[in-house]
């Protein structure tokens, strides 16, 4: 039987980083913790699409916003497409909906984060347990 | 959407608490049953809350201080 991706540890662990970064949540559905990642996906993509509502895409700012971009992009993908189409200026956005959109949107990016290095950990550990060391 | 500079714009900070309680909880237990996972998460909620609060009052009371009283005390 040919090897699979599980059986390569630093492939097995990669792979899991890039799903939980791709969709939240992703990650511990690949490691059949399925509560987990629904808990994960709703909490985190509904704190961004309400940063998107109060603020509109506008809030996804790479050129004038950077270190919230960073953060942004965290969420997904998706953001970087996100921040080419509002790059344009066509979604101006000032004030308090600007910050709260930004906080709100950053914010799920950096929980995100928190979720990838916690499924890459879970990995790691199904890995390990899995071969008895 | 219009949001005003007013004490009600503060609102806005608790759905934002709640996500970060549901997610920090959600990487945390060692498997979610609904009932213990809301009352863990309403738990880490009203900390993160009282926190705030308490942050919020010495920052008004050094924010008194220093534009009421100080002036007064420097004549």
């Amino acid at each position: 039987m040919p090897p699979s991706w599980k059986d390569n540890h630093a492939l097995f662990l990669i792979v899991v980083g890039l799903f939980a970064w791709l969709v939240p949540g992703a990650g511990h559905f690949a490691l059949d913790e399925r509560r987990r990642a629904g808990v994960i996906f709703v909490a985190i993509v509904l704190t961004f699409l309400i940063g998107l509502y109060v603020g509109s895409i506008g809030v996804i700012d790479p050129v004038g916003a950077k270190s919230w971009y960073a953060a942004q992009i965290m969420n997904s993908p998706v953001v970087f497409l996100l921040g080419r189409v509002s790059t344009g200026g066509d979604y101006p956005v000032y004030g308090r909906p600007n910050e709260i959109g930004q906080i709100y949107t950053s914010i799920a990016g950096l929980l995100n984060l928190l979720c990838i290095v916690n499924a890459i950990y879970m990995a790691h550990l199904q890995a390990v347990e899995g071969t008895g060391d | 959407m219009q949001i005003d500079t007013n004490p009600a714009s503060m609102l806005w900070l608790l759905p934002l608490v709640a996500s970060i309680a549901i997610v920090y909880k959600a990487t945390k237990v060692r498997t979610i049953r609904p009932r213990s996972f809301i009352r863990e998460c309403a738990i880490l909620f009203g900390s993160i809350m009282v926190f705030i609060i308490v942050a919020a009052l010495i920052l008004y009371a050094v924010a008194w201080l220093v534009t009421q009283q100080l002036p007064n005390i420097l004549g």
